[in-house]
């Protein structure tokens, strides 16, 4: 409908004759309509492809490069059409956004190439319609982990540049593991004695036999008191020695600690510490075996150390909402079948009914068809209810299911082609250094050549010897590389040679003495040595075509108001927002001078109301 | 106690089969709903761009051009009022132009079948942007007089001048009090009313604007928009 609206407008202005007779004012003057619609076919030639459309069509959105004077710098004279080195099959569907209004996203194209197109041809992404919207984002959501995912890794498989404190040192060991041996050491251990201390936690518990002056049996943990203690107290070291080494080394404390981790590490060793302090006297043991418990919260640690678990986590957290009405759902089925089984079986004798909240136990066994069987309803009555509840049970424990379900493998995959572009990564960006490496050979053999030509051209003096038989683009290049050398004074070259440049460097400056040659570019020598892939990002979309659509500012004017003059000399940058009082622009109104039909001031208002118009019909 | 516990199933069947007769109600049903949906979707082609050539003083091109935007927008061929009323309220967003719009639309829709064809939106803009400015003054005419007996009454006129000041809105300098339409109205009857009836015809109307030179150089305002 909004492309539309500007084609309606010949006639809103037409019906406005009605209000003339009943004006008490005379009418301002029209703006003077200079271009008169030639409507004629535009062709647009797309890498061959032919389009054509009417220059009414494509001037419906003037803020776009085929709406405005931007397209004439692609016009070429000598076939009178408009041509475009751009990709075909998208181009249609930016074409079908003027003739139609809306703007559609076909799924079998790649979205970033999508985008660089609709950045190219100044559409706003927001436009795309509701149809394909979703998708759109979604997509784009996807593009963006991804490429958050690829910068993550770029940071971290960073070699360590050599100025990093202790403190951002010790950090990347701990987030990073892999980093140095250091830290796998320090990880395995860790994991070591999380598994220990679980383990211990669940021995102690096994009866281990009687001693010889009682007649029950002991556990093992009462047995072996004191063998347990001091492991306890070793593990419990350690994980204390781990989590002040992390709060140390944390760059924002107060962030690490509102971290789970952190809470779960805290949660614990904190037993230990409370049973330390406490005495042993009644009153607290009971809290104190409450809080032995809360040991057994130290398996959570391991989710540092595996993937799985932490997955497991994030789908928890993303189905939040999936689990909570599965667990309203079934608070209610449960109220309802206990209430009912309760009335039922409220006649027979030395029922286990006894009361609603008993039959509760009922419920929830029956509608996970576990069954226990240690209620049973015994009148007819409460069987009958009894199989109608275990029926929904099934029902609605297993509507929610499949959304976890599909969730969880979802991140799973996600993250499964996170660890597969790593792995693909390593081969990829091999197979590119390899074919730069050879660009870079070949530039080191030109300017070779080159030199051995310019020699030869001075002995010989202008020796007839002709150059390398290299492709004029690449001698340019290779022209183009020697000159940035020559600006810089710095060269360019090979691997091996700069690897062996930067072990001699790296030798000198241990030993403390910056020679002359170094100290010309002593941020040169840091840099020299790190290998900063700083993979720019391709996928930069201006800003403008991110901006929110309430941010379009629409510039509306008040077309009936008959005491309105056409003509007014607003100045055109000046928004005007639809709910703002009209008090200041209608001042202005008043105090300009009524125009005479000057032709800059109606050519002015002339743009003005058609970008008037075209603000709406943006939108 | 078996009474009463016979009495809760007996109702709670009975509720049971009502809810299952209901749904199966509800899917006969959509069946017949859709059908009403397919007999909406009509299409209506225009005349023969001859014909209209012929009714219309447009040139050809000017038809052409005229008929693919209203296509463009209505792509079955009608416009029914609340398009109408919706398309028409675009251009004046700060007020309500939806009863004006009304109006325009009874209006235009000569034959009042209740939608627009493509025929009734050329002639309509074929008397106003061409016509003889005595046509215009009769198209006007048309408009206000809602009930289409000849005859301009006080009270259609308050109404159409309502509806043009309903499309101010609220913020507006002067503000618009809420007896500025009625005391419009007062001065247009003085202006047109010669014989003081109450009513205005279609003459009186036509000789008082002739009269007015204002209203005359406004007539033909909008020679050229097409």
């Amino acid at each position: 409908m909004a492309a539309g609206v500007a084609a309606w407008l010949p006639f809103a202005r037409a019906a406005a004759i009605g209000w003339m007779p009943v004006a008490s004012t005379p009418m301002p003057i029209p703006p003077q309509d200079k271009r008169k619609a030639q409507d004629g076919f535009i062709i647009l030639n797309v890498s061959g492809t032919k389009f054509q459309t009417w220059r009414t069509t494509l001037e419906r959105y003037p803020d776009t490069l085929l709406g405005s004077t931007e397209r004439d710098f692609f016009f070429h004279e000598e076939t009178s059409e408009y041509f475009f080195d751009r990709d075909p099959d998208i181009f249609r569907h930016i074409l079908n956004f003027y003739r139609t209004g809306k703007l559609h996203y076909p799924r079998q194209e790649c979205i970033s190439a999508y985008d660089e197109e609709l950045a190219f041809f100044g559409i706003i992404p927001e436009i795309i319609g509701d149809c394909c919207y979703e998708e759109y984002k979604d997509r784009r959501r996807e593009n963006a982990e991804r490429l958050q995912d690829d910068e993550e890794m770029d940071m971290n498989n960073d070699v360590a540049p050599l100025n990093l404190t202790f403190r951002e040192y010790l950090w990347r060991a701990f987030e990073n593991p892999h980093t140095s041996t250091l830290a796998l050491v320090f990880y395995y251990v860790t994991g070591f004695f999380i598994a220990i201390s679980v383990m211990a936690n669940v021995v102690e518990t096994v009866p281990c036999g009687t001693l010889p002056n009682r007649s029950k049996e002991v556990s093992c943990g009462d047995r072996y008191a004191l063998a347990f203690f001091c492991l306890d107290t070793a593990c419990v070291m350690i994980f204390t020695v781990e989590y002040l080494l992390r709060l140390i080394a944390a760059p924002s404390r107060c962030k690490f600690m509102k971290s789970v981790m952190s809470v779960i590490d805290v949660v614990a060793i904190m037993p230990y510490y409370i049973g330390l302090v406490m005495t042993d006297n009644d009153q607290v043991s009971g809290a104190f075996v409450t809080l032995r418990v809360f040991r057994v919260f130290r398996i959570f640690k391991f989710s540092r150390h595996s993937a799985g678990l932490r997955i497991l986590g994030y789908t928890l957290k993303s189905c939040a909402s999936e689990l909570g009405f599965l667990l309203f759902s079934l608070t209610m089925a449960i109220i309802i079948f206990a209430t009912v089984m309760f009335y039922a079986e409220k006649g027979s004798t030395a029922t286990k009914f006894t009361s609603i909240p008993a039959a509760f136990w009922y419920t929830i066994v029956t509608m996970t068809t576990l069954g226990y069987g240690d209620m049973v309803p015994k009148t007819i009555v409460g069987k009958v209810f009894g199989s109608i509840c275990s029926l929904s049970g099934v029902l609605v424990i297993a509507l929610p299911v499949p959304v976890i379900v599909s969730n969880f493998s979802r991140i799973y995959h996600q993250s499964q082609r996170a660890e597969k572009r790593r792995a693909q990564r390593k081969t990829r960006l091999a197979r590119i250094r390899a074919a730069k490496i050879r660009g870079t050979n070949a530039y080191m053999r030109y300017k070779q050549n080159g030199l051995l030509i310019d020699a030869l051209e001075e002995e010989a003096g202008k020796a007839l010897v002709g150059k390398s038989a290299s492709p004029p683009f690449e001698s340019q290049h290779h022209h183009l590389l020697h000159c940035l050398e020559k600006t810089t004074n710095h060269e360019f070259v090979d691997e091996q040679t700069f690897q062996a440049n930067c072990m001699e460097i790296s030798v000198v400056n241990k030993s403390g003495s910056r020679t002359s040659s170094l100290s010309s570019s002593p941020h040169g020598l840091s840099s020299c040595c790190s290998r900063r892939h700083r993979k720019k990002s391709s996928f930069s979309l201006p800003s403008t075509n991110n901006q929110e659509l309430s941010t379009i500012q629409i510039r509306e004017r008040p077309v009936s108001n008959s005491r309105s003059s056409l003509n007014a000399k607003l100045d055109e940058t000046v928004p005007l927002k639809c709910d703002e009082a009209y008090i200041s622009p209608s001042m202005v109104r008043l105090s300009a001078p009524v125009a005479t039909s000057s032709d800059d001031a109606s050519t002015a208002t002339t743009t003005y109301s058609q970008s008037n118009i075209v603000r709406v019909s943006a939108l | 106690m078996p009474l009463c516990l016979s009495s809760i199933f007996s109702s709670l069947f009975s509720s049971l089969s009502a809810i299952v007769l209901n749904f199966l109600l509800c899917f006969l049903k959509d069946d017949t709903s859709d059908s009403d949906l397919e007999l909406s979707m009509v299409r209506h082609q225009p005349e023969g761009l001859d014909q209209l050539q012929a009714q219309t003083q447009f040139t050809r091109k000017e038809l052409q051009s005229l008929y693919r935007g209203f296509k463009n927008e209505c792509p079955s061929g009608l416009v029914d009022e609340e398009t109408f009323k919706t398309i028409y309220s675009q251009f004046f967003p700060q007020g309500d132009a939806t009863r004006y719009a009304h109006f325009l639309f009874n209006a235009f829709d000569i034959d009042r079948n209740g939608s627009i064809r493509f025929v009734d939106f050329v002639l309509g803009l074929s008397v106003l942007l061409r016509g003889s400015v005595t046509e215009k003054l009769r198209w006007a005419f048309n408009l206000y007089d809602i009930n289409k007996d000849g005859y301009i009454t006080k009270e259609e006129m308050l109404e159409i001048m309502t509806s043009i000041y309903d499309m101010m809105g609220r913020y507006t300098l002067p503000s618009v009090r809420d007896d500025s339409p009625f005391e419009h109205v007062e001065k247009f009857f003085q202006k047109m009313d010669r014989n003081r009836d109450g009513v205005v015809t279609i003459d009186e109307f036509i000789e008082t604007c002739q009269k007015d030179e204002n209203i005359m150089a406004s007539m033909q305002l909008f020679e050229n928009v097409i």
